[in-house]
């Protein structure tokens, strides 16, 4: 069984059997998608929102963060073979656990139900709140997963996943 | 200055989320009439039937992409003069590169700020009212 394990920002998208990815969430969400005809599967796993007073994000900045993180993975399957109507998803994290942080964690699990019921992708299964981190170990061909609680705390990365460019792009065609 | 509210908008997206994102933004900047497509091919025959101003279209969808999107525009004797502005990834610079050599009239990267859409509208049309 090959490992593969992903950190806030990243996604693995596998096509082979006996692949397992995992990752270490706190705040952070982990959408686990599959297209079980196609045996093809994904997992990211992104924070939307600053866990800072200083840098907060807006809540257009938020969504625009977490529209194209999925949208980086949904497009990185369908290129190996997936269809966007047959996805289904795993939904893990959103734990609410360093106090002063308000509801981060909420936020996200609250982006990613919603983002799934927009693009009309079921949700097979979904462990969201709380105040515990989760191991997530995903089995992308078989599109099956397992969410252990871990009691130490996961360190995030005080950093926003993706940059936000303002100007558009640096090639200077036009 | 054009007035936001006069530019017709076609925009296509395979993604519902960043069709509404990009629908909202365009409202945000005063644009009345916004229609969109989940795929180029629908884009395509709807604008071929009910012209617009400007088309915004993904580059990555699958079907017909951003690319082949663009060149079936502008190939058409009756709507190929349309503005065409394309949304790309950000390591997408060879796609940029051909979409120029296209005729594509600017670009945008994803994930982009309200901000700079309305910069790369405006680059074309002028400052918006």
């Amino acid at each position: 069984m090959r490992r593969v394990s992903i950190v806030q920002g990243e996604n693995a998208i596998v096509v082979e059997p006996d692949v397992v990815v995992s990752t270490l969430l706190g705040s952070c969400v982990a959408a686990c998608l599959y297209d079980p005809v196609a045996k093809v599967g994904g997992m990211n796993h992104f924070l939307l929102g600053e866990p800072s007073s200083d840098h907060r994000v807006s809540a257009g900045d938020m969504q625009r963060y977490g529209v194209h993180a999925m949208e980086l993975l949904i497009n990185g399957m369908m290129a190996k073979g997936a269809m966007r109507n047959r996805l289904r998803a795993h939904l893990y994290g959103g734990a609410n656990i360093v106090s002063g942080l308000g509801s981060i964690g909420s936020s996200n699990a609250a982006f990613a139900h919603r983002f799934m019921k927009t693009e009309g992708i079921e949700v097979a299964h979904s462990d969201l709140g709380g105040s515990s981190a989760r191991k997530i170990e995903f089995l992308p061909h078989e599109g099956r997963s397992r969410c252990t609680k871990v009691a130490d705390r996961v360190p995030e990365r005080p950093l926003n996943p993706l940059p936000l460019p303002v100007a558009g792009g640096d090639l200077e065609l036009f | 200055m054009p007035a936001a509210a006069a530019i017709k908008v076609m925009v296509v997206d395979d993604q519902t989320s960043m069709r509404a994102m990009i629908r909202r933004a365009l409202q945000d900047l005063g644009f009345k009439d916004v229609r969109d497509k989940a795929s180029a091919p629908e884009a395509l025959s709807a604008i071929k039937s009910d012209r617009v101003h400007l088309v915004i279209s993904d580059f990555n969808m699958p079907e017909m992409d951003g690319l082949q999107f663009l060149e079936a525009v502008r190939t058409d004797p009756v709507i190929g003069k349309t503005v065409f502005i394309m949304l790309t990834g950000s390591a997408d610079k060879e796609i940029v590169q051909k979409a120029a050599a296209l005729g594509v009239n600017n670009y945008v990267v994803k994930p982009f700020a309200p901000a700079a859409l309305k910069e790369k509208i405006e680059r074309v049309f002028g400052e918006l009212t």
